[in-house]
């Protein structure tokens, strides 16, 4: 089910309702049913493949948990492999054919000519990694083992992040799925108030942004230079309101329900640096990475080599979580690249911080300017369906400078989108729900009539699905 | 209960929000939505159709001509002919079914004085291809303005897409498994499963030329021909069989005469590419659409093998598109049909049989549909109503195209004769001759009207004769037009051609 679907607006209300009105030792079987009626809209026969590393990792919890030495460790690591394998077969297995097929080719060897083709289930890398973060905390001793099993499915399954995260850890969701909620008016306000303003910007911004960049992306050659930069531009804001869009909507419908998920992001367009970027932008998975990859990896109290190692290692792993394609895996490389190009540029030339307030700010502000445009560029190949198109995309960028074209843009995009970057800023890293409770009554509901009627009358018809449900 | 009361007057105030800007979006937004997302709207509601007694619903099959065509009137135009004194309206959305005539039917404005409908009745419609097809999406988005309820919820449906959707590797998935699900259950022993079965096994084999090489075009000619008529039609679950029965139902509560318009097939072909089982296969289903809504008290007209296989436009494919005879054949059984409810308007002078001629007339009324009709306007005319109007981004004016083939091979010359009506000065315009075919090159011969120093802002008389020489006759289609890159329009009316010895 999408948030953004005439049925979840008759989902939400009463899974919420009902919520309330059943007694707390029940309501995990209420949550678990109605997370998996809303996987079900999706392929219903897919729940199985969740099903299936729910159990791996429910009973490798256990066992790694009851063990003692060397068998501990081969309880996660069969766990791990058996989870990750799942996501290969579903999410990799045709991209290694299609790059098998190649490599046999080229040596004149056989390879065979069709193999199966999986449709991705939805939100498989999100649910996998939540599911792997439960069984690492249990073998660091971090967090004990769940023995009800229904409580531990309904960590995985909690409809609200299933499909796009926030990747939860379970020393918050987990505690929390057992704790009593009682019925909290702020609570409810809170939630609806970041659910109709994640709507807003995944459907009046973000989706009419995407009317204009599938425009740019398909034919690049037909557009001049700056419809093209306009575009890429665009695309920054279109990823970034519909992630951070998904990702308000299911913090919003869990706090609805009283439970609390972590914030996704922090105005990562404000960042001075791709480092300060990544800490960002889906903190979620950055932090995933950085809690148990980089950091078993040595992190960076290593040689300077490893370390950059590890540095690049986490940014091409990054890049290949996101999809299976060398072009993400290119994106990942860019960001490493751009990563360790910044530290490199800060230990070599450490200069004295000037004490006027006014190129403080300027140099700020051409920070900020300089990260903004360089993870624009690099998301083209986060966008662009191969490496084909990313060539299109930057010869137009670069040689179309004289072509007169017709890219029309609507006011109401510029409009919506000015409004959003203005509120971004606005909100100045507090969550929209907490601003608004310190409006007064009136303006507070002139901004929810203004939510719900931009949200009605101005969305794109078009179908947009969220980006993230790809991965 | 303090909190329980909070929240019911946050919900009252919600409703209040919501009435108020229902009002808010119905006034200074709702007529611009209904332009840009349901177009189709403003071709339902026409006072042509508002003031019909008999509405004709189309799909592409209505429209659709051959460039030979002299005439490119659609199916519902040549109806007319047979119907003169009655008024006959047209809908035609391109690759429609009966849930979506239905849906447009609904929302027909009344009152209204429609007493008859025609729905075309496509056997191709019924297959899991196009029923699971993603031409569905498109339509069923354009439906959802028109819905019965308050513009503010109807435009929310819209924003959330509470219409199908579904990637093409969904569709793909749902087609294969209703394939798979469908097995065959015909009454002679029938060598094939399923339609995979089939379409893979002729595919296996595929379609040898003389030579004995595989032909390759013409196997996945024949597959398309197994995947898009294969099929058996279960009515007890076929959702388009669903559609029409809500069709006979809603017609029978609003009291219209209602006609069921089976389209043809090319059952030649199918026969030819796939062989007599498929033929089976379609006329069976034939049959049962027949016996199911005859015995309802709809008129089903049964066309299914009235066209002939050179009637097809579509040689390569599947499709209900028809050259003017087909065309023809098509309005000529659905108007014997009407003749039940019209016996006195129906005029049986109409004949659909080709004549050769060499004479055409076109008073530019849109009588008899040229190529570039989209040029007639009402602006200007020297005789009725309209004229053809052409300059700035639209060059040609209506195109007179016949197929060579149908003149008599004695003509020397071809006369152009027409009205000629120019804004200011125009260097541009020409009478231009155009000769196709496969077998020459495309020729071309132009006459400038410059030359005629006509004045401006009055109709004049312009008049051309072109040679035919021998090259004439190796061509398939001549082309008659005037062209004009001008920035100033001209208006063009009441066309002459003759072609003579």
């Amino acid at each position: 089910m999408l948030f953004n679907s005439v049925e979840f607006l008759l989902f939400f209300p009463i899974v919420t309702v009902l919520f309330y009105l059943i007694p707390h030792k029940f309501r995990w079987i209420h949550l678990l049913s109605a997370s998996c009626i809303f996987y079900m809209f999706f392929i219903p026969e897919y729940i199985l493949i969740l099903f299936v590393t729910i159990i791996i990792d429910y009973y490798a919890g256990i066992l790694i948990e009851k063990s003692n030495g060397p068998i501990r460790k081969r309880y996660l690591v069969i766990s791990i492999i058996s989870t990750c394998a799942v996501l290969f077969i579903f999410k990799y297995y045709d991209f290694f054919n299609e790059n098998m097929r190649y490599l046999f080719s080229k040596l004149d060897l056989k390879y065979p000519d069709k193999t199966p083709k999986f449709i991705l289930p939805i939100g498989l890398s999100f649910h996998t990694f939540q599911s792997l973060s439960y069984v690492i905390e249990v073998y660091y001793k971090r967090q004990k083992a769940e023995k009800h099993f229904g409580i531990y499915s309904l960590y995985v399954m909690f409809y609200p992040q299933l499909v796009t995260g926030p990747i939860e850890r379970p020393q918050n969701l987990l505690v929390q799925l057992r704790e009593k909620i009682e019925f909290n008016y702020s609570n409810i306000a809170n939630g609806l108030r970041l659910i109709l303003f994640g709507l807003f910007i995944k459907m009046v911004v973000s989706d009419n942004l995407a009317v204009y960049v599938d425009e740019i992306y398909k034919k690049p050659e037909m557009y001049n230079s700056f419809s093209v930069l306009t575009g890429l531009f665009f695309y920054s804001f279109q990823i970034y309101c519909d992630f951070y869009g998904y990702s308000t909507i299911a913090v919003g419908c869990a706090l609805a329900m009283g439970y609390s998920l972590m914030d996704n992001f922090k105005q990562p367009y404000l960042a001075k640096s791709i480092a300060e970027f990544w800490q960002k932008w889906h903190i979620s998975l950055s932090t995933w990475f950085r809690d148990y990859v980089y950091f078993s990896m040595g992190g960076n109290k290593v040689r300077p080599l490893r370390w950059i190692l590890n540095i690049m290692t986490i940014f091409l792993v990054s890049g290949f979580w996101h999809g299976a394609s060398w072009t993400f895996v290119l994106w990942g490389f860019a960001h490493g690249l751009l990563y360790l190009s910044g530290a490199l540029f800060n230990k070599l030339f450490q200069y004295q911080k000037p004490n006027s307030a006014f190129f403080i700010g300027l140099i700020k502000c051409i920070s900020i300017a300089k990260t903004f445009f360089f993870v624009t560029l690099i998301w083209v190949l986060f966008r662009a369906q191969d490496f084909n198109q990313v060539v299109k995309v930057f010869y137009s960028l670069l040689n179309n400078g004289s072509i007169t074209d017709n890219f029309h843009i609507n006011n109401s995009v510029f409009i919506f989108l000015s409004l959003f970057i203005f509120l971004d800023y606005l909100l100045n890293q507090k969550r929209f729900d907490s601003w608004c409770e310190t409006k007064s009554p009136v303006l507070r509901w002139a901004i929810y009539s203004f939510l719900i009627f931009t949200i009605i009358v101005f969305s794109s018809v078009e179908n947009y699905p969220f980006i993230y449900f790809q991965f | 209960m303090k909190d329980f009361k909070k929240v019911l007057l946050k919900l009252l105030l919600v409703v209040l929000l919501l009435v108020s800007l229902n009002y808010v979006y119905k006034y200074f937004f709702y007529d611009g939505d209904l332009k840009e997302h349901s177009e189709v709207f403003f071709r339902v509601n026409t006072p042509e159709n508002l003031n019909a007694d008999i509405l004709y619903l189309g799909e592409s099959s209505n429209v659709t001509f051959r460039g030979d065509d002299y005439d490119k009137r659609p199916i519902s135009g040549f109806l007319q002919d047979y119907f003169p004194s009655i008024k006959i309206g047209e809908i035609t959305k391109e690759a429609a079914h009966a849930g979506i005539f239905l849906a447009l039917l609904k929302s027909l404005p009344e009152p209204n004085k429609v007493k008859t409908v025609v729905f075309t009745m496509n056997i191709r419609s019924f297959d899991c291809g196009w029923i699971y097809s993603n031409l569905e999406t498109p339509l069923q988005k354009s439906l959802v303005l028109l819905r019965p309820y308050p513009p503010l919820v109807n435009r929310m449906m819209l924003s959330f897409k509470d219409y199908e959707i579904k990637t093409e590797l969904e569709r793909d998935w749902q087609i294969h498994s209703r394939w798979k699900r469908d097995t065959f259950n015909l009454s002679y022993p029938f060598p094939y499963k399923d339609v995979i079965d089939w379409d893979s096994m002729t595919s296996k084999k595929g379609i040898l030329n003389p030579d004995g090489s595989r032909n390759q075009g013409l196997t996945e000619l024949a597959c398309n021909y197994i995947k898009t008529y294969g099929f058996q039609i279960d009515t007890l679950n076929n959702s388009r069989i669903q559609d029409f029965d809500e069709v006979v139902e809603y017609a029978h509560e609003r009291g219209w005469n209602l006609v069921f318009n089976l389209l043809a097939e090319n059952t030649k072909r199918a026969k030819e590419l796939v062989g007599e089982d498929l033929v089976y296969i379609i006329r069976k289903n034939r049959d049962i659409l027949v016996n199911r809504y005859s015995k309802n008290g709809v008129i089903v007209v049964d066309n299914l093998e009235d066209v002939p296989n050179e009637e097809f436009i579509d040689q390569n494919w599947t499709t209900e598109h028809y050259a003017e005879i087909g065309r023809r054949k098509i309005a000529s059984n659905v108007a014997k049909a009407l003749k039940k409810f019209y016996p006195k308007e129906y005029n049986s002078n109409v004949s659909i049989s080709f004549v050769k001629l060499s004479q055409f007339y076109n008073d530019c009324e849109g009588k008899i549909i040229w190529g570039q009709k989209q040029t007639l306007t009402n602006e200007k005319s020297f005789s009725g109503k309209s004229s053809s109007k052409f300059g700035n981004d639209n060059v040609f004016s209506l195109t007179f195209e016949y197929a060579i083939k149908n003149l008599p091979d004695t003509v020397k010359f071809v006369d152009v004769e027409c009205k000629y009506f120019q804004t200011t000065q125009n260097k541009s315009s020409r009478f231009v001759m155009e000769i196709e075919g496969k077998n020459i090159e495309h020729t071309r011969a132009e006459y400038q009207l410059s030359e005629e120093n006509f004045p401006s802002g009055k109709w004049v008389s312009a008049k051309h004769t072109f040679p035919l020489d021998s090259t004439f006759f190796k061509g398939d289609l001549v082309k008659l037009f005037l062209v004009n890159d001008d920035q100033s329009f001209v208006y063009l009316d009441d066309i002459q051609i003759t072609f003579r010895k």
